[in-house]
Formats: structure tokens, C-alpha cells, sequence
């Protein structure tokens, strides 16, 4: 795989983030799994170089500058019951966007919500990916995700809208980053 | 699922607290001893429903562009397009899907050069010229903690 050109890219980009060199040791240790022990902290300390609480605290900082959104357990949805997954685009009119985008983000249900452009076949500008816990509603039964979208539908008053399954997985990974 | 294994979850992705002994101050907020609730978090690896531990970075945060690209493909060539999708760093997620544009991939680069130069590689190794890629324009919500 001719993959060099393409990784020097990526390295180059965390260059215009000012990052010194301890963070992206640390990062490059949590982008992955942290170990499952008592101190996970230390075991990453050792084998880095340094010490608990420097790696610590240099985890907090990451996510003070907002370079690590979040820390913790990043779940395989499916496995954990979320069985109805779909892309769901929605055609707005730019000046509904703002209220439109921020409606649709309150729902629980709703774990991304971007406005993207070129909107999606001339039209589809706001992307939402949605996910619902499976429970076989059994044949004849109205299907689970085009009811609840019906709903967001009749709710924000916006009429036109694709669904678009998901029907296989090709590719899950976490980004390396560092 | 049992009681104690959705609340464990719950709190491994909302509450994971930077400190030097992680599970122990989630164990005691559960009520629980650390060696039990290490074990259970184990476990839940092991089953695949925890598919990491870790930091969740935000790309854009860190410097990266990012792209969404959907292509048209055929039954025939799909398992050709998706090895040679799958094959870039830069390709995190990739979904077949049930529409004339059935595969949608997530592209992170350095830039936004960077990432068109990757596409139009793949359009000349593959030879799938329509390959359309949306970039974010604004962002409302980003939040893949799933409630149990």
C-alpha cells in the first residue's frame, strides 16, 4: 500500500496546532484504548518516559484547548442495542437553518447534526445521523425509523427529507491522529 | 442487558474522570468495589460492546479537515471501491447505504487540498469519477454517547 505520501500529510497537519511534543506522546497513547488497569495513567506513563500525574494533567489540558472532545468508552452502538441506524437528510431553506439545525439537535436520538455544502443532490443541506433502539415491531407493523422521522417532520415543518439506511458497515475506525 | 452493566456504560462515557485511579472513583460514585466493576468493564470489552476506552479527539480541534463523500457504485465493483477507499488513514467510517449513492465515507486530512488530492487518486485507481464530497459548513451537534 502506497499509503506514504498520504500518512506525511496527515503528520504535517497537527503541525499548524500548536502541540509540543510531550502532548502529542501523550495523545498518540489515547487514541487508541487506554489499558484496563487499576492506573492505566501509569502503565502510559512508563512507557513514554514519564511521570502519572504529568500525563494527567496533560490530558486535562487537551481537553481545555478542546483538541480531546471527550474522554471515556466509545460504544459499538449496534452491539449495544441500536440496531435502527440511518442518515437522514433534510432540505432547508438557508434562512430556517440556524433554528432547523438546533431543533433537530435537541433530540436524543440525533448524535450528529451538520449543515453541509454542496447540499446533497442540489438540495439536502442539513445531515443527521439517527439511531434507535431495536425492537422487532414485527411484520405489518409501521416501520420504527419512518414513523420517528414523520414526526421530527411534522414537528420542525419541514416536508422534504431522504432516509437513507444503513445496510452494511465497510468501515469503523478511530482516526489516528498522532 | 443487566442493570448494573447499562449503568457502568452510562458513566464510562459521561463521567470518566482524568485521575490517577479512574475506576476507583467510578466504582465508589456506583456503590460498587473496583476489582467488581474492572471486571465487568472487561467483560464489556470482551463482548465488543465497549469498543474503546480512550479520548475522543476532535479533529477539527486538532488542526484536520474533514470531508463526507458519497459515490454511486455497482454490486460488481463494490468490493474493489471499498478496498481501495478503505485503504487511505484518512477513511474512518464507510457505510453502504440504500440509495443510487450507496457508499458514504468519512475523509480526515491535513487539508482540504490534501483530501481532494486523495480523491482524485482513488477516482484514477478505481475509475468512479463521481465521487462528491460535502464538507461541514456549520456544526450543530457532534455527541456519540448513547444512552442505555
Amino acid at each position: 500500500m502506497e499509503n506514504h505520501k498520504r500518512d506525511e500529510d496527515l503528520d504535517n497537519g497537527i503541525d499548524m496546532v500548536v502541540m509540543t511534543d510531550e502532548e502529542r506522546k501523550v495523545a498518540r497513547q489515547v487514541q487508541g484504548d487506554i489499558p484496563l488497569e487499576k492506573r492505566p495513567f501509569e502503565v502510559i506513563a512508563r512507557r513514554i518516559g514519564m511521570k502519572e500525574d504529568g500525563v494527567v494533567s496533560i490530558l486535562k489540558r487537551l481537553q481545555e484547548k478542546g483538541v480531546i472532545r471527550r474522554f471515556g468508552a466509545v460504544l459499538r452502538h449496534t452491539k449495544a442495542g441500536f440496531s435502527e441506524n440511518a442518515m437522514v437528510v433534510w432540505a432547508v431553506p438557508e434562512e430556517r437553518c440556524e433554528e432547523i439545525g438546533s431543533r433537530l439537535a435537541s433530540y436524543n436520538e440525533i448524535s450528529h447534526c451538520y449543515e453541509r455544502t454542496p447540499p446533497f443532490e442540489g438540495v439536502y443541506n442539513l445531515f443527521t445521523m439517527v439511531h434507535l433502539v431495536g425492537d422487532s415491531g414485527g411484520a405489518g407493523k409501521p416501520d420504527r425509523m419512518d414513523t420517528f422521522i414523520q414526526s421530527i417532520s411534522q414537528a420542525i415543518g419541514i416536508g422534504e427529507y431522504r432516509i437513507l439506511r444503513t445496510l452494511k458497515e465497510l468501515k469503523k475506525s478511530s482516526m489516528e491522529y498522532f | 442487558m443487566e442493570e448494573a452493566d447499562r449503568k457502568i456504560l452510562n458513566a464510562l462515557q459521561r463521567e470518566f474522570p482524568l485521575a490517577i485511579e479512574p475506576f476507583r472513583v467510578l466504582a465508589a460514585r456506583a456503590g460498587t468495589d473496583e476489582d467488581d466493576f474492572l471486571e465487568r468493564v472487561r467483560s464489556l470489552k470482551e463482548q465488543g460492546i465497549i469498543r474503546r476506552i480512550g479520548a475522543v479527539f476532535d479533529g477539527a480541534g486538532a488542526g484536520f479537515a474533514s470531508t463526507l463523500c458519497a459515490a454511486k457504485i455497482s454490486i460488481e465493483r463494490l468490493e474493489q471501491f471499498t478496498e481501495v477507499v478503505n485503504s487511505y488513514r484518512g477513511v474512518t467510517h464507510n457505510y453502504l447505504r440504500d440509495h443510487e449513492y450507496n457508499v458514504w465515507f468519512t475523509f480526515i486530512g491535513s487539508t482540504r487540498e490534501a483530501i481532494e488530492e486523495s480523491l482524485s487518486d482513488i477516482s484514477k485507481q478505481t475509475g468512479v469519477t463521481d465521487i462528491v464530497s460535502m464538507p461541514v459548513k456549520r456544526r450543530f451537534k457532534v455527541d456519540t454517547r448513547f444512552n442505555l
